[in-house]
């Protein structure tokens, strides 16, 4: 153990002092003419989501706490609103709400990474020091894997970063048989007791994505495992994978390297084939470096997600500071690239939340971290009171367009649910054939959100309540359908099953409005969706907020809605 | 006789040496890669058309046929823009000129935008992003489409470019 630390701290020391300034001073970047200046008027720019204040982003990319300080990294065209040109983006923070921005921290300047420098994660050394992983574009356009080491480690902001000489650790070879356009973003590595460190490295071989596990004992030399840490058969390349420890019966999260009897497992990856993601729980065999889902989770792009709307490349880190796992992820757009290259931006980061097992076992959970709070501003609240069926009741008093609002429904008459129909196993399909236009017995009841003043443009966020066999259903919907009169959108539902028990719990849903993107939660995190709407008119001053009833039967709600303050993305960096 | 019985017998010989090997023409296993990748495309009649008579499926992929279909629809864009400017030439009631000039600015973002970010996607292996871009210029076409209030002089071109579009970003996927 001592001689392998030994090892790697004499690595790094050769590494500073070896490495010659490959900082280009002219960085190589292709010339995307999308340029033309954005539109004055910006109804769609979020006030208190991560972006900056133009161009394409996508991936977050090794988020991380430093000294107290948290880390974004981002994919970032600095030439347009198109993907392209990418590099890694920085912000830093105090508070995961407002940013301070920085320069690029990574950009083309290898040959290692010349023509890209895609995805990766940070892992934290054993003595504190950060270092990153990262998918480079080769000349020949090969996808390989680079380590990057911060220049000066007492710059709070790491500003800097050096890139080894010996990049790249990690390529596809004819040896390897690694299908070189199918092997990407490498995730914070976990260190077992036996002083190794691994890594896995989203590839696919024809149909089956995998996850192929790289071991190192000083983070230089990489070799590959026989065999992939698990792989799934028919569902395509697997992106941005993400593998960490949850303690089972704790909110809390652990560092990455963490695991035994007291943790599950979950491994988390993005497909490219159908843009959603899926994780699975299960358990991690050291001795056989593996992972096997638990009996009954679902291994396919039918399984479980973070989030059943909007919302892909997501990944986790341990936030050392206040002990718990935080989860980013990236939302493009829903409009069309002609409305993004007029807006000049394109891309937006979810609100940072909080993951954690369920008490379940079976699922996670999540919440946006409890920071975003501090943005809430006046309050309107509406005390319990009777929804009747086919009502809808306006919430004034807050800014429709910049809003948290969190209702909590209460059903009496159970028995009036609908039957669910057995061959309803689709949520997505279920919502977008029923929509909240489609009247129900227990339900849609929900907020309209985005709304316009004569109701041509709403975004429905609700529920309908089915009987199932011996038990209540319950459905949460995100319906878009009328969110927009501008037709070039994709105003696609979402839906997702929400496991709450009508019957002995309230049923709740919170919401998070930013002008062009609404986050919902339902039963207090156990389905996340997110949608991205661009009204016409329900903008700016002109957007409503609803609480409605659409069913046949009464419930009962209880209300709080919060005007949400502006978060600073351009905080002034102290040096 | 036996002049003409070798002569005849050099012809054949030279036929089944060079008969194979004519340029340009697709390879029987190409066809069916051709074939199978247009089954899993909405338009398959248009996809094989289209990639049969390109001679550079004959050496391509599946990564290759995509790039030469979105070739095809780079094609049918500049085609439909140089056809856009030439009718902007003409004498124009102002909603046929203004809803030009929309189309204009639409197979602008077609050309400049989703062609160039779908062949850097598919080059380097990033196929969500071109199958996003392929699929964009589709909804850039219809948008063009639904520009003019009257008749569109664009109808048959826009309705092309959809079509590619579509069959483009199903081969990506």
């Amino acid at each position: 153990m001592a001689i392998s630390s030994a090892w790697l701290v004499f690595c790094f020391l050769l590494l500073r002092h070896a490495v010659v300034e490959l900082e280009a001073s002219h960085h190589v970047y292709r010339n995307l003419q999308v340029s033309s200046s954005p539109s004055e008027h910006q109804p769609y720019r979020t006030s208190y989501h991560f972006q900056p204040p133009q161009n394409w982003i996508n991936d977050p990319n090794g988020p991380m706490i430093y000294r107290g300080l948290y880390h974004l990294f981002y994919q970032y065209n600095p030439k347009g609103a198109v993907w392209g040109n990418i590099v890694w983006a920085h912000s830093t923070s105090t508070d995961l709400v407002n940013w301070t921005p920085h320069e690029p921290a990574i950009y083309p300047s290898q040959q290692s990474d010349i023509n890209g420098c895609w995805s990766g994660s940070t892992t934290i050394l054993p003595w504190g020091t950060p270092v990153i992983l990262y998918t480079g574009i080769d000349p020949q356009d090969q996808q390989v894997q680079n380590l990057a080491i911060p220049k000066n480690l007492s710059d709070p902001y790491l500003r800097e970063w050096v890139k080894s000489p010996k990049n790249p650790l990690m390529a596809p070879t004819s040896a390897n048989q690694i299908n070189a356009s199918s092997f990407r973003d490498p995730t914070s590595a976990w260190l077992g007791p036996d002083g190794t460190w691994r890594v896995i490295i989203g590839s696919k071989r024809h149909t089956r994505g995998l996850a192929i596990l790289y071991r190192s004992k000083d983070f230089i030399r990489w070799v590959k495992s026989q065999h992939p840490l698990h792989s799934a058969k028919d569902t395509g390349m697997w992106e941005c994978p993400d593998f960490f420890p949850v303690l089972v019966n704790s909110e809390l999260g652990v560092d990455t390297s963490i695991m035994g009897p007291d943790v599950k497992h979950v491994l988390k990856v993005s497909l490219d084939n159908t843009k959603h993601e899926y994780y699975t729980i299960g358990t991690y065999n050291l001795g056989k470096d593996n992972y096997v889902p638990d009996k009954g989770q679902v291994d396919s792009d039918s399984g479980l997600r973070y989030d059943y709307g909007k919302y892909y490349a997501s990944k986790t880190f341990f936030d050392s500071a206040k002990n718990r796992r935080i989860l980013l992820g990236w939302i493009n757009e829903s409009s069309s690239v002609n409305d993004d290259i007029k807006k000049g931006w394109s891309g937006v980061q979810a609100i940072p939340r909080i993951l954690w097992l369920d008490t379940s076992g079976k699922q996670l959970v999540q919440w946006p971290i409890r920071e975003i709070e501090k943005l809430r501003g006046h309050e309107v609240h509406l005390p319990k009171q009777v929804l009747e069926g086919g009502s809808a009741l306006e919430v004034s008093g807050v800014t429709a367009v910049q809003a948290d609002v969190e209702v909590s429904f209460g059903i009496s008459e159970l028995e009036k649910a609908e039957v669910l129909n057995p061959s309803w196993t689709n949520p997505q399909e279920l919502c977008s054939k029923k929509g909240a236009s489609v009247k129900g017995g227990l339900g849609p009841f929900g907020l309209l959100v985005l709304a316009s003043k004569g109701l041509q443009e709403y975004t429905a966020v609700f529920f309908r309540i089915f009987k199932g066999h011996n038990k209540y259903v319950v459905l949460m919907c995100s319906d878009q359908s009328r969110s927009s009169l501008n037709n070039n959108n994709d105003k696609t539902n979402y839906g997702a099953f929400l496991d709450v028990d009508p019957s002995r719990e309230k049923v709740s849903l919170r919401s998070l409005i930013d002008h062009s993107i609404v986050e919902s939660f339902g039963g207090k995190g156990k389905a996340c969706i997110t949608a991205r709407v661009y009204p016409t008119l329900a903008i700016d001053d002109k957007a409503h907020l609803h609480v409605f009833n659409n069913g046949t039967e009464n419930v009962q709600f209880t209300l709080s809605a919060w005007s949400m303050k502006k978060a600073r993305l351009d905080l002034e960096s102290k040096l | 006789m036996k002049l003409l019985l070798l002569i005849f017998l050099v012809q054949s010989v030279l036929q089944t040496i060079y008969l194979p090997a004519s340029q340009g023409a697709v390879q029987p296993m190409d066809v069916r890669l051709i074939e199978q990748t247009c089954k899993q495309t909405p338009l398959y009649d248009v996809c094989v058309s289209i990639l049969k008579s390109d001679s550079r499926s004959s050496k391509a992929d599946v990564t290759g046929l995509a790039l030469i279909m979105v070739d095809v629809l780079k094609a049918k864009a500049t085609g439909t823009t140089n056809y856009i400017k030439t009718l902007l030439r003409g004498n124009l009631k102002g909603d046929v000129r203004r809803g030009l000039s929309s189309c204009a600015d639409l197979y602008n973002t077609v050309l400049e935008a989703d062609i160039p970010v779908a062949i850097e996607a598919l080059q380097k292996g990033d196929p969500k992003f071109a199958e996003q871009a392929a699929n964009d210029a589709g909804i850039e076409a219809r948008s063009c489409e639904s520009s003019f209030s009257g008749h569109s002089p664009l109808t048959e071109s826009n309705k092309s470019v959809q079509d590619v579009s579509s069959v483009a970003a199903a081969i990506v996927r």
